[in-house]
């Protein structure tokens, strides 16, 4: 699972431009919340497009993650980029006064998607694409939220293991505190995905690795020494978030569908 | 003779655009003294087309790019990609190499690959022939990417004695690992060195860059000897234009000490083909 690191930088970087080119976009935005894979993300569209053109959006809810918050301003200031803070603990909490709820899960998508709508408003405000931060592990997993972190306009991590991207950070110059950060989605301090998921992201990594990549079956996973429940537990993991890598199913009625046989490219005259 | 590789990143439908690019590219070549230049597969159109195939069909008997095209071609011969419409209705992906003020053959790409990324099947018909036919620099075949990794269509211009394989491809990039290229990269490659090699013919490989919906072209496009010895290669992921001098005395050379082309025996392993094929197995 090793990566030439260089090679990839230079293909995601030719990407992001590429790519804000065809669609005439000269910036980029995104959200920076002081992890790896939007550190990571961050670096690559400032090589990209210029320190200049990116604007990282840091959006904390509260006082709750200061640490995060001074990592996302550490890559700010090493990239030269842009940033603005918008804390989202207003909006979230003008709603959650109306219509309590004591789950954290729920509350945790709320704000993912309360973060997606601030960077999609500035992405119209700036004419910036906003630059997903979804990595291949979180992709496959579906440990994001729908519509939330998940939305964006170019994914340029999307094909990289959350191992992988590591070592790509670590190319990139990332800093130490960030590199060595437990993978988390933020929903609440000291949430962890490897608690979550209960195995570490070395193991799951090797395990979607074999079974992704080099089609693997799962009696061969275990036989690799993994243990049936862990594999069990990473195929429904896999099967349960389809839906989080799909358009929506629509019904087809007509002689031609979108989703079914209206198919045009993505870059379609670029 | 000198030959000019085009590895370019075609816009995706824009036809005119694209032409406007090959003249351009090709008055460059000209002036580099090259005599022939090659483009990528569907380097008029770009290649995930899907249900715009229709709409970026050309014929070429009644094209106006096609007309400049033929006129330029009297001064330095072209290899170039693009969706052909025959008669109504029947869309290839096709490759023609047009010189001497004419188009003197057309490949209709045999092999559509259509699993896992690729649906080519989908959209296009399949071509149904594989013929090398005689040009200002000798016997020459066509084949369009996947053709190429098929040694049966290899083997077969090999038997009508080409001597210069040439490979239109639009290959996207596939597997990392800790080289500085795709996995895919290396295989492509693979498959230059032996087909040359074992055909003791020239092959030229012009493969594109960029991206289409995500896919990364992965360039490297490549010229072999006939003796299978690199003679230059493009850059990786990059646009670039290669110009390289073909010394076609090397074909004498090669079939001195390599007798593939006198030992082959086409006969017997057409009569073997012929046992395998009408054994009526699935």
């Amino acid at each position: 699972m090793k990566i030439n690191t260089a090679f990839v930088e230079k293909v995601l970087t030719k990407f992001i431009k590429d790519e804000l080119g065809k669609f005439h976009f000269k910036k980029a935005v995104l959200g920076l919340s002081g992890g790896l894979d939007s550190s990571v993300t961050a670096f690559l569209c400032a090589k990209a497009i210029g320190a200049d053109n990116v604007l990282a959006i840091l959006m904390p809810y509260g006082e709750s993650f200061k640490k995060d918050v001074s990592d996302a301003e550490t890559v700010v200031k090493q990239l030269g980029i842009n940033s603005k803070t918008i804390n989202i603990k207003p909006m979230v909490d003008t709603y959650y006064s109306k219509y309590p709820i004591q789950n954290r899960i729920i509350k945790g998508n709320k704000m993912a998607r309360e973060r997606m709508s601030v960077l999609y408003d500035f992405s119209s405000r700036e004419k910036a694409m906003v630059i997903g931060t979804s990595n291949k592990t979180e992709l496959l997993l579906g440990y994001g939220t729908i519509y939330g972190d998940m939305a964006c306009g170019i994914n340029p991590i999307g094909d990289l293991y959350k191992t992988q991207v590591r070592q790509l950070g670590k190319h990139l110059g990332i800093p130490e505190e960030i590199l060595k950060k437990s993978p988390s989605a933020g929903f609440w301090p000291g949430q962890t995905d490897e608690k979550e998921i209960g195995i570490d992201y070395e193991n799951i990594d090797k395990i979607l690795y074999q079974i992704v990549d080099l089609r693997k079956q799962k009696k061969e996973a275990v036989a690799m020494g993994f243990s049936e429940k862990t594999i069990d537990r990473v195929f429904e993991m896999i099967k349960n978030s389809e839906f989080k890598r799909k358009l929506p199913p629509i019904p087809k009625i007509s002689d031609r569908t979108v989703g079914h046989d209206f198919l045009l490219p993505y870059d379609w005259g670029k | 003779m000198k030959i000019a590789l085009a590895q370019i990143s075609p816009v995706l439908q824009d036809v005119r655009k694209n032409a406007n690019r090959h003249l351009k590219l090709t008055e460059k070549a000209k002036k580099e003294k090259a005599d022939l230049i090659v483009f990528p597969e569907l380097s008029l159109t770009g290649y995930t087309l899907k249900d715009l195939v229709p709409e970026t069909a050309i014929n070429p008997n009644k094209d106006d790019s096609f007309d400049a095209f033929k006129l330029i071609s009297k001064e330095i011969s072209i290899v170039l990609g693009f969706v052909e419409e025959k008669g109504k209705g029947s869309f290839y992906n096709s490759a023609a190499f047009i010189s001497g003020g004419e188009i003197l053959h057309i490949h209709r790409k045999v092999f559509l690959p259509t699993y896992g990324m690729f649906d080519e099947a989908k959209f296009f018909s399949q071509g149904k022939n594989i013929s090398a036919f005689q040009t200002p620099f000798g016997k020459t075949g066509l084949l369009i990417c996947y053709d190429f990794l098929n040694y049966g269509a290899n083997y077969v211009l090999f038997s009508q004695g080409a001597d210069i394989i040439i490979a239109l491809s639009a290959a996207p990039g596939r597997g990392i690992n800790e080289k500085d290229a795709f996995k895919s990269s290396h295989m492509w490659e693979l498959m230059g060195e032996t087909v040359s090699r074992f055909s003791t013919a020239f092959v030229v490989y012009c493969n594109r860059v960029g991206f289409e919906d995500g896919k990364s072209f992965a360039g490297g496009s490549f010229i072999y000897s006939p003796e299978g010895t690199s003679l230059g290669r493009a850059s990786y992921v990059d646009e670039d234009f290669l110009i390289e001098e073909l010394d076609l005395s090397l074909l004498r050379k090669a079939r001195q000490k390599l007798m593939y082309k006198r030992d082959n025996k086409p006969e017997v392993i057409l009569k073997n083909l012929h046992k395998a094929v009408f054994k009526n197995e699935d």
